[in-house]
């Protein structure tokens, strides 16, 4: 069977240290004015009357019903038999209708192909190279878990039988293989 | 950080980035150079080397290609750091290929701090600070110009052209960071320590902020305790990232830690949680701690550090509970008071009384090849030692240190001399110090940014203005180079070759010390080799009997080529097996591997601690009558002021690498917490421009409301607000916490308080 990939941001184990954002900058050549990915952090009152940090990781969440395909009039967005979404930059022709489809936000116009961009789980550098992605390889709390869905064994899959997760928007039917793991501060427990 | 970036901050990210890439054009900084002269060689292969983006000194591994920096990681050997890297070590090419990093040296043209440069050879360089040096030497003595260093920062090749010279005014940067509790664990254990976070059950944590103030090991130590469900209190007047994950936060009084910590000792003892055999068997002095505490209650000390009485007993009945597997965290700056000394001890007696100490999950001395040898008898393996080139025996000196380290009746003789109380320079330039019969007239500085990292800017300056002559040698015109008559152009850590270095943890460990992943840019030139070659200038080249860096370390390791090996190839080694005198299972595994120790072990399978742990100082009692533990009220601030505290920021280091483009752009401003109470009562919005002043300074900021700090108390993140105007991103961006802040010196510690009062306002 061929490999599924997906993600996991641990909202406990998150410090938004930006360690990820860095590597991905990096690793990837992301020019100075855009990002495939930030970690946002926002200040949160629970209903214990405690307050904390809630972390959000904004990048493309790798979605298995893709939007940002389905409106692409060229096939320069598609995704990968590995699940994961990029675009061909010989493709596009730049009508941007998939940076106005995606739901998630993550997409950006790269300042020099002019071509829509967003992340590819390192797709073309790391993973072609047979490790994980940047963003993985040094977060220094072990917050990304990143691995194969099909592979019943993987970390991934174990993380997720372990761990309660939910993923972004699931209402929209996108299926994100991104998976979130809840703040046990904000209540949920798992 | 924290919320400061949030979406907002990000937002405004790409607006910034098209100011920011103005590139450099003063001379002598990479930018100016012709395109055709920058050409970067170096290394496909990852090759290990140590981080220098801020002093944890993390192993990590560089890749590079087609002449390009492609990636930092961590060092994958390196398992208590798991192979990682933070922001700050991420973004380390950055620094190489600076446009605004300095590559030639320059001298000063124009007035000190009025930025006129030009661009100068070495050797010319070398010729004026020789010529110069020679000048004091001969009208006010070589004494009189002191040298500062970080440790593993050229602190080896600059503190031996000083006493080359003839000065005994040797300086790290401790005092302005570690030295409290570096002089603390001296006193106490006659020997450093460390803290087992990854097993302890039972955390105590005064601001220690180690997800911001970033230490990889330890971020990593303290998350595997808090998912292992360990407790951990964080006592912090601002919800820390740390504050955030502990599973109790108390807003501290800001400057307060020590009256918390004497109840909570109180408790130990009168409740009789303490462990009294081994307190009995390893310890001295502890009828005199006893007496020492007896008058700080939790009742009355409650009031002092505004978490109650109640609170205080619970958290040492708990804490006592979990022994051995407790730590109170001895921490790092905190909110650094006047009494920087007392508070380390205290904290650090918390754990001895529990007998949490040589135990998994408590603390443990750090055993360095000499220590851990001890234990090893004849015919068993040691682990080697590292040597030193041979130097001839400096010049005698006659006059006292500035610190008088060394003296008996010195306020600050527990300090090291490779250390010594650098906050002191300022004082030594302008005034008189007692028992001091001279003033300081040079100040050469490598590699370390006084005039950002010290309190009281103002009084930095001013010194510096005095001096005759201040040399300084950065990768970019700091704040501290701003100020200085020549700069010289250092390597970055990506560039240079250093000496070897032995640690010690649980067992003997060495590390490469720095390695080159790429040729050096430009004219820029490794420590090794600048004193070296500015010794020869002066005459002093008997002092340095080493051809090269390699020559160095290969005199270091002796015949021992295997560890030569070792150390390059993979960037670290280690020897023997850990060791735990208090766990029996350690000992046993270690008798098991080396026979010849089953002598030291005692009765009940462990290993007696090789000196009494002391309670009580005689030492400092002699020389302050400080021997016991106290509690002085100190006033930080006027009634209708607020508590002004500072933290780090997991993105920015210090005073250091605020100009790099990646980490300024992630943040470049220290917007001011204050509480959604005090915002209204002083009509302040989030976001509003407010100014921040009181007598020593005014600043101009932006107001961050949040619930995460003190009503009383207003927070800003340290090492922004920069001064040199070559350090273009960052220069005048945020408000600067040193400048705020008073310029005493601490007895005994040498360190700088980071408590003030101050008065805010719309501006
Ligand atoms: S590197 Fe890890 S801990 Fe840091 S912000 Fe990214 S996901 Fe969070
Ligand atoms: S997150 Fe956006 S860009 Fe990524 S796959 Fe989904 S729709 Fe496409
Ligand atoms: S997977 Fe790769 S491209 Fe995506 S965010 Fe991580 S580092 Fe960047
Ligand atoms: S904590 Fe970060 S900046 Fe500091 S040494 Fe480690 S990787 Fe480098």
């Amino acid at each position: 069977m061929a490999k599924k990939y997906g993600m996991i941001h641990d909202n406990n184990l998150c410090i938004g240290c930006q360690a990820c954002s860095i590597a991905c900058r990096s690793e990837n050549e992301i020019p100075e004015s855009v990002y495939r990915l930030q970690v946002w952090v926002k200040e949160e009152e629970y209903p214990n009357g405690t307050i904390g940090y809630e972390y959000h990781r904004q990048s493309c969440v790798q979605c298995e019903n893709t939007p940002c395909v389905g409106v692409c009039p060229t096939k320069a967005s598609h995704i990968t038999e590995e699940g994961i979404v990029l675009v061909d930059v010989d493709l596009c022709v730049g009508c941007l209708y998939c940076v106005a489809a995606c739901p998630y936000q993550a997409r950006y116009v790269h300042p020099v192909t002019k071509a829509p961009d967003k992340c590819t789980f390192c797709h073309d550098t790391r993973l072609a190279r047979g490790e994980e992605p940047a963003c993985v390889t040094v977060c220094p709390t072990d917050a990304l878990i990143f691995g194969d869905l099909n592979d019943p064994k993987s970390k991934i899959n174990q993380a997720l039988s372990s761990r309660v997760t939910y993923r972004e928007k699931e209402k929209l039917g996108t299926n994100p293989k991104m998976f979130i793991v809840p703040n046990h501060k904000g209540g949920i427990n798992s | 950080m924290t919320q400061m970036l949030s979406r907002r901050g990000f937002l405004k990210l790409s607006s910034t980035a098209a100011a920011v890439a103005s590139l450099s054009s003063i001379p002598g900084t990479l930018g100016a150079m012709e395109e055709s002269q920058k050409h970067y060689k170096g290394n496909a292969k990852f090759t290990p080397s140590i981080c220098e983006m801020c002093t944890s000194s993390c192993t990590i591994e560089a890749r590079v290609e087609d002449g390009k920096g492609v990636f930092i990681r961590g060092n994958p050997a390196d398992k208590g750091r798991g192979g990682k890297v933070c922001a700050r070590g991420g973004s380390g090419f950055n620094q190489l290929y600076d446009p605004q990093r300095l590559v030639h040296p320059i001298m000063r043209v124009g007035e000190r701090g009025e930025g006129k440069w030009k661009v100068v050879s070495w050797d010319e360089a070398y010729t004026f600070i020789a010529k110069k040096l020679d000048e004091i030497k001969q009208k006010h003595g070589a004494h009189t110009v002191a040298f500062t260093a970080r440790s593993g920062w050229n602190k080896t090749w600059f503190h031996n052209l000083a006493q080359a010279y003839g000065s005994p005014n040797l300086f790290g940067h401790e005092a302005t960071c570690p030295l409290a509790y570096d002089l603390a664990m001296d006193d106490i254990f006659e020997n450093g320590v460390s803290r087992d976070f990854a097993k302890a059950k039972y955390i105590i944590n005064p601001s220690h902020n180690v997800f911001e103030g970033i230490v990889i090991s330890y971020a990593r130590q303290y998350m595997e305790a808090l998912e292992h469900g360990a407790k951990v209190i964080s006592l912090d007047p601002r919800l820390s990232t740390m504050a955030a994950k502990a599973s109790e936060w108390h807003p501290i009084r800001p400057g307060h830690d020590l009256p918390f910590v004497l109840a909570f000792i109180h408790t130990l003892i009168n409740e009789n949680l303490y462990n009294k055999k081994f307190v009995e068997k390893y310890c001295e002095g502890f009828d005199e701690l006893k007496a020492s505490v007896a008058e700080y209650t939790p009742e009355k000390m409650a009031l002092e550090c505004d978490i109650s009485a109640d609170t205080i007993k619970r958290m040492a009945r708990e804490f006592a509970k979990a022994a051995p597997k407790a730590i109170f965290d001895f921490c790092h700056r905190v909110t650094l008071t006047p009494q920087e000394l007392e508070l380390r001890r205290a904290i650090m007696m918390c754990n001895v009384l529990v007998g949490a100490v040589e135990q998994e999950g408590g603390y443990y001395l750090n055993k360095g090849a000499g220590f851990y040898n001890k234990f090893l008898g004849e015919g068993d393996a040691k682990a080697p030692v590292l040597k030193k080139p041979k130097i001839p025996a400096y010049p005698k000196v006659e006059f006292p240190r500035i610190d008088r380290i060394g003296e008996k009746d010195s306020e600050f003789f527990l300090a090291k001399k490779g250390n010594g109380i650098v906050t002191l320079i300022p004082k030594a330039t302008l005034e008189d110090l007692p028992g001091v019969p001279y003033r300081l007239h040079g100040w050469f500085i490598a590699r370390n940014n006084p005039v950002m990292t010290q309190t009281n800017t103002e009084t930095v300056i001013k010194a510096i203005k005095a001096m005759d002559l201040v040399v300084v040698m950065d990768i970019q015109v700091s704040d501290t180079a701003w100020y200085a008559d020549i700069v010289l152009p250092d390597t970055t850590y990506l560039e240079r070759d250093e000496e070897f270095n032995a640690g010690g943890g649980k067992n003997p460990s060495y590390d490469v010390g720095r390695q080159k992943v790429v040729e050096p840019i430009g004219e820029s030139r490794p420590g090794w080799r600048v004193a070296k070659e500015l010794a020869e200038k002066m005459g002093l080249s008997a002092y340095f009997p080493y051809k090269d860096i390699e020559d160095y370390r290969l005199q270091q390791v002796g015949d021992n080529i295997d560890l030569l090996a070792k150390l390059k190839a993979t960037g670290m080694a280690s020897f023997g097996v850990p060791l735990l005198l208090q766990d029996k299972k350690s000992v046993a595994e270690f008798v098991k591997k080396y026979p010849s120790a089953a002598s030291k072990v005692n009765e009940e399978g462990t290993i007696d601690f090789p000196h009494k742990i002391k309670l009580f100082s005689p030492e400092l009692e002699t020389v302050s009558k400080k021997g016991a533990l106290s509690y002085e009220p100190y006033k930080y601030k006027e009634a209708d002021e607020l508590y002004f505290i500072n933290g780090k920021s997991a993105v920015r280091t210090n005073g250091h690498n605020g100009n790099n483009l990646w980490l300024n752009n992630l943040c470049d401003d220290a917007a001011v917490w204050i509480h959604p109470k005090t915002a209204e009562r002083l009509g302040i919005k989030n976001g509003d421009k407010i100014e921040v002043s009181n007598k020593y300074a005014t600043q101009k900021g932006k107001a961050l409301v949040t619930k995460g700090v003190r009503e009383d108390t207003v927070f800003a993140y340290f090492g922004f607000g920069h001064i040199s105007k070559e350090l273009k991103r960052a220069y005048g961006k945020g408000v600067n916490s040193n400048t705020l802040y008073s310029p005493l010196v601490s007895p005994n510690s040498g360190m700088n308080l980071h408590v003030v009062g101050v008065k805010v306002k719309k501006a």
